[in-house]
C-alpha cells in the first residue's frame, strides 16, 4: 500500500514539474501545429481519409528533413463529417484547443462557409477544395485561398462541354446548397446564349425518391440535365431517371457520379452514357507522381491533388515569412506559389532554396496555384469522362 | 392535372411505405406513453439487418422477418436498459435518453458498415405507364407489402389476447392491470413489436433507394409529423397520417419546390398542435 502511495505521489510531482518547467523553453521544443478538417464520414466519405493521409506524408517527409524554421511540424486531423455543425464543433477544437495556424482540405462549400467566419477572426489561415463562388466573396480579410475552381468557371465549362454534345436545352436539378442558386444562373446564362433554353429545380438531398421533381423536369422536355448533388442523392435520381425512361444526355460532377456510385447502383446500364466533369489534377507533373506515391492511388483525385499541394504551400510560406502564425501565411503565400523564382513542386525541395536565399514558384499537383486577390485560382483544365459499361472513360482534357 | 394524379400517386407510395414505422412509433407511445426517437437508430438497424439478410440470399420477406427480429430485440433491450427506468422521471427525461440511444446506433452501425451507401441489389426496371401515370413495378410490390404488414398489424390487435392487452394497457394501464393484464409484458411486447416496424420500414424504404447509418434520421422527422398528425397513440392514426405526409410532401415538390419538403413536417406539426393538440384521430388505440 504504502509502496503505491509514494509511486502516485511521485507521478504526480513529475507532473507538476512538467507544467511548472518555463513555457519558453517548451516553446522551443513545441511543434509547429497545422490540421486538416476533410470529410471522413458523410457525402465526401470517400476523399477525406485519402486526403488527410497525404497530408500528414507530407508533413512526415518535412520533418525527415529537418521541420521548418528549425521545429518539427505537427499535423491534427480532425473530421468535418460533410456537416456544418459537425465542422463549426471540429474548427472550434482545432483553433482554440490545438492552436493551429492552419486549416486544409475542407470539402463541402456549406462545411467552408460555416467555417471561414471561425478562420478569420482567429487570424487562422484557411485552405478549401470547395467550389461556391460565395466563399471567396466572403468578407476573409486574405485568410482563404481555395484551389478548386469557382463555380462560374466550373459551371460554364460544363454548359459549353453541354453545347458540344449539342445539348441546347439543359435543366439543372441541384440540391439546396451554396452553388445551387449560382448554378443555375451561370448554366441558364451559357444556354440561353446558345439559344437554348433553361429549366431548373432545387431538391432536397434528404429524400428517398425524386419521381415527383423527375416528372417536373421531363415536362421541360431537356436534351441534357446537370445533376448538380453528390453521391448518396444522385444515386437516387438516376435511378428515378432511368425508371422514367429519360433518354437524354446526364452530366454530373465527378465528384458524385465516381465508382462508388457505379458499384451501389449495381447495374451498368442505368448510369450508360453519363458524363462526368472534373477539375483536373496536373496531368503529368512531378507533383502528382509524388501525390500517387504518397496516396498509394493510381489516379488521385483532385482534392487530394489540392490538400497535398495545400500543405505544402502553408510550410513554405511559414519558412519565407520565418514566422508560423496564420497571418504570416496569409502575408507570404503568393510571395511562394506566383511571381517567377525556381519552380518547385514540394516543400522539403522549397525549404531548402528558401534557406538557401532563392525565391520559388510553388505549382502542384492540382494544377499551377496562382492566386487572385479574392483567393481564387487563375487557371485550371478540366476532364471529361463518360461512363461506359461501369467504368470512367476519358473523353478529354481541355 | 397529369403531374397532380403523379404527385398523389408517388404520396401513396411514399406513404404506405412510412406507414410501417409510423404505426410502431405510435403504438410505443400507446403503451409505454413517451415519444421513442431511438427509431432513427433502430430504422437504420433494420435497414442494415434485412440488407445483410438479402445479400445473404434470402427473399425480400424473409429480409424483412430478419430486419423485425433484430430491430425488435435490440428495441427492446434499449427500452429496458435505457428508456424504461427513466420514464418514472417523466417522458421528457425518456425522449431525452432514446434521442441518445439513437446517435449510439446509428455510430454502431457506422463502425460495422462504414458510412459507404449500399444498396439492396434489386433489379432496376424501367416504369410501366397507364396513359400519361407512370409507376414502378417494384414500388407497387413494396407499397402492397407494406400494406400487408398493416393488416397483419391492425389484424394482431383486433384479434389476438396480446393485440387486446395492448389495447386495454393503452387504453387505461391500471384498469387493464386489474384485469389480470400484466403491464410489464404488453410494455415488452410493444417495444418489440413496435422497433420490429420501424426495422421493417427502414428496409422497405431502403428498398428503392439506397442506405446508410444516416437512413433512419432521414425519415425521423417524417415519421413523427405522421405520428403527431394522425394523433399519438392512433394505429389508425398514423396510417393515415403516413398516407396525408407523404402526400403532402410530393404536393410541396409542385406547389414550393422540392427544397422545402422538410418544412411540410414541421409545419404539419405545428397545425396539428396549435389547432387539433390529439391530432386527426385522437389518441384512441385502435
Amino acid at each position: 500500500m504504502n509502496r503505491l502511495a509514494i509511486g502516485r505521489r511521485a507521478a504526480l510531482l513529475s507532473g507538476v514539474a512538467a507544467v511548472a518547467s518555463p513555457s519558453v523553453l517548451r516553446a522551443q521544443a513545441d511543434p509547429i501545429k497545422i490540421a486538416t478538417l476533410t470529410p471522413l464520414t458523410g457525402a465526401g466519405g470517400p476523399y477525406g481519409p485519402v486526403m488527410a493521409k497525404v497530408a500528414a506524408a507530407v508533413v512526415e517527409e518535412v520533418n525527415a528533413a529537418g521541420g521548418v524554421l528549425g521545429r518539427k511540424v505537427q499535423l491534427v486531423s480532425e473530421d468535418d463529417q460533410t456537416n456544418p455543425d459537425a465542422g463549426v464543433r471540429a474548427a472550434r477544437k482545432l483553433i482554440d484547443v490545438d492552436k493551429v495556424s492552419a486549416i486544409m482540405g475542407t470539402w463541402a462549400s456549406a462545411v467552408t462557409a460555416a467555417v471561414a467566419p471561425l478562420c478569420w477572426e482567429s487570424k487562422t489561415f484557411l485552405c478549401t477544395v470547395s467550389g461556391a463562388d460565395s466563399i471567396t466573396l466572403l468578407p476573409h480579410q486574405g485568410y482563404l485561398v481555395r484551389t478548386q475552381p469557382n463555380t462560374l468557371l466550373q459551371v460554364t465549362r460544363a454548359g459549353e462541354f453541354l453545347l458540344s454534345l449539342g445539348a441546347k436545352k439543359t435543366y439543372t436539378l441541384v440540391p439546396q446548397t451554396p452553388f445551387a442558386q449560382r448554378s443555375i444562373e451561370i448554366l441558364a446564362e451559357v444556354s440561353k446564349k446558345a439559344g437554348g433554353g433553361h429549366g431548373s429545380q432545387i431538391y432536397d438531398d434528404k429524400k428517398t425518391t425524386y419521381r415527383t421533381e423527375i416528372d417536373q423536369a421531363l415536362r421541360f422536355g431537356p436534351d441534357a440535365i446537370f445533376c448538380a448533388g453528390y453521391t448518396p442523392d444522385t444515386i437516387v435520381l438516376l435511378k428515378d431517371l432511368y425508371r422514367a425512361g429519360y433518354k437524354g444526355k446526364i452530366l454530373g460532377q465527378a465528384y458524385a457520379v465516381n465508382q462508388k456510385l457505379v458499384d451501389q447502383i449495381g447495374q451498368n446500364e442505368v448510369v450508360e452514357g453519363v458524363y462526368t466533369f472534373a477539375p483536373s489534377v496536373a496531368e503529368g507533373s512531378t507533383a502528382l507522381e509524388r501525390v500517387k506515391k504518397m496516396s498509394g492511388l493510381a489516379s488521385p483525385d483532385p482534392y487530394t491533388s489540392q490538400v497535398y499541394d495545400h500543405t505544402n504551400m502553408v510550410l513554405l510560406a511559414m519558412a519565407v515569412a520565418k514566422a508560423t502564425t496564420g497571418t504570416a501565411i496569409k502575408d507570404n503565400i503568393r510571395k511562394i506559389t506566383q511571381g517567377g523564382g525556381k519552380p518547385v513542386d514540394n516543400a522539403v525541395d522549397g525549404l531548402k532554396a528558401i534557406t538557401a536565399g532563392e525565391k520559388v514558384d510553388y505549382a502542384g499537383a492540382s494544377g499551377p496555384c496562382d492566386f487572385d486577390d479574392k483567393g481564387d485560382i487563375l487557371d485550371c483544365k478540366f476532364r471529361y469522362e463518360q461512363i461506359k459499361a461501369g467504368k470512367a472513360t476519358l473523353v478529354k482534357v481541355a | 392535372m397529369t403531374i397532380l394524379l403523379q404527385a398523389l400517386l408517388n404520396g401513396l407510395v411514399s406513404g404506405a411505405l412510412l406507414a410501417v414505422p409510423a404505426i410502431g412509433f405510435t403504438a410505443m407511445f400507446a403503451v409505454l406513453r413517451f415519444p421513442n426517437f431511438s427509431v432513427s437508430g433502430i430504422a437504420t438497424l433494420g435497414a442494415f439487418a434485412g440488407y445483410v439478410a438479402y445479400a445473404a440470399g434470402l427473399q425480400i420477406v424473409g429480409s424483412l422477418a430478419v430486419a423485425f427480429a433484430i430491430a425488435g430485440a435490440v428495441g427492446l433491450f434499449l427500452d429496458r436498459t435505457a428508456h424504461m427506468p427513466l420514464v418514472k422521471q417523466g417522458a421528457l427525461p425518456a425522449a431525452i435518453a432514446s434521442i441518445a440511444s439513437g446517435l449510439v446506433l446509428e455510430n454502431v452501425v457506422r463502425l460495422l458498415f462504414g458510412n459507404e451507401l449500399r444498396g439492396y441489389d434489386r433489379p432496376i426496371a424501367r416504369d410501366l405507364r397507364i396513359g400519361d401515370i407512370r409507376f414502378s413495378p417494384q414500388q407497387l410490390e413494396t407499397m402492397a407489402i407494406a400494406l400487408a404488414i398493416m393488416l397483419a398489424v391492425f389484424a394482431a390487435l383486433a384479434f389476438t389476447r396480446i393485440g387486446k392487452s395492448m389495447r386495454a394497457s393503452a387504453d387505461n394501464p391500471e384498469l387493464a392491470a386489474l384485469k389480470g393484464i400484466r403491464p410489464q409484458r404488453v410494455a415488452m411486447m410493444a417495444s418489440f413489436v413496435g422497433m420490429g416496424l420501424v426495422g421493417m420500414g427502414g428496409m422497405l424504404l431502403g428498398l428503392d433507394s439506397s442506405i446508410d447509418p444516416l437512413t433512419g434520421t432521414r425519415i425521423l422527422l417524417s415519421i413523427f409529423a405522421a405520428a403527431v398528425l394522425g394523433g399519438l397513440g392512433s394505429a389508425p392514426g398514423a396510417v393515415l397520417g403516413a398516407f396525408l405526409i407523404g402526400i403532402a410532401e410530393e404536393a410541396a415538390v409542385l406547389a414550393v419546390g422540392s427544397a422545402y419538403r422538410a418544412a411540410v413536417g414541421f409545419f404539419a406539426i405545428l397545425i396539428v398542435l396549435s389547432l387539433r393538440p390529439r391530432g386527426l384521430l385522437g389518441e384512441r388505440a385502435f
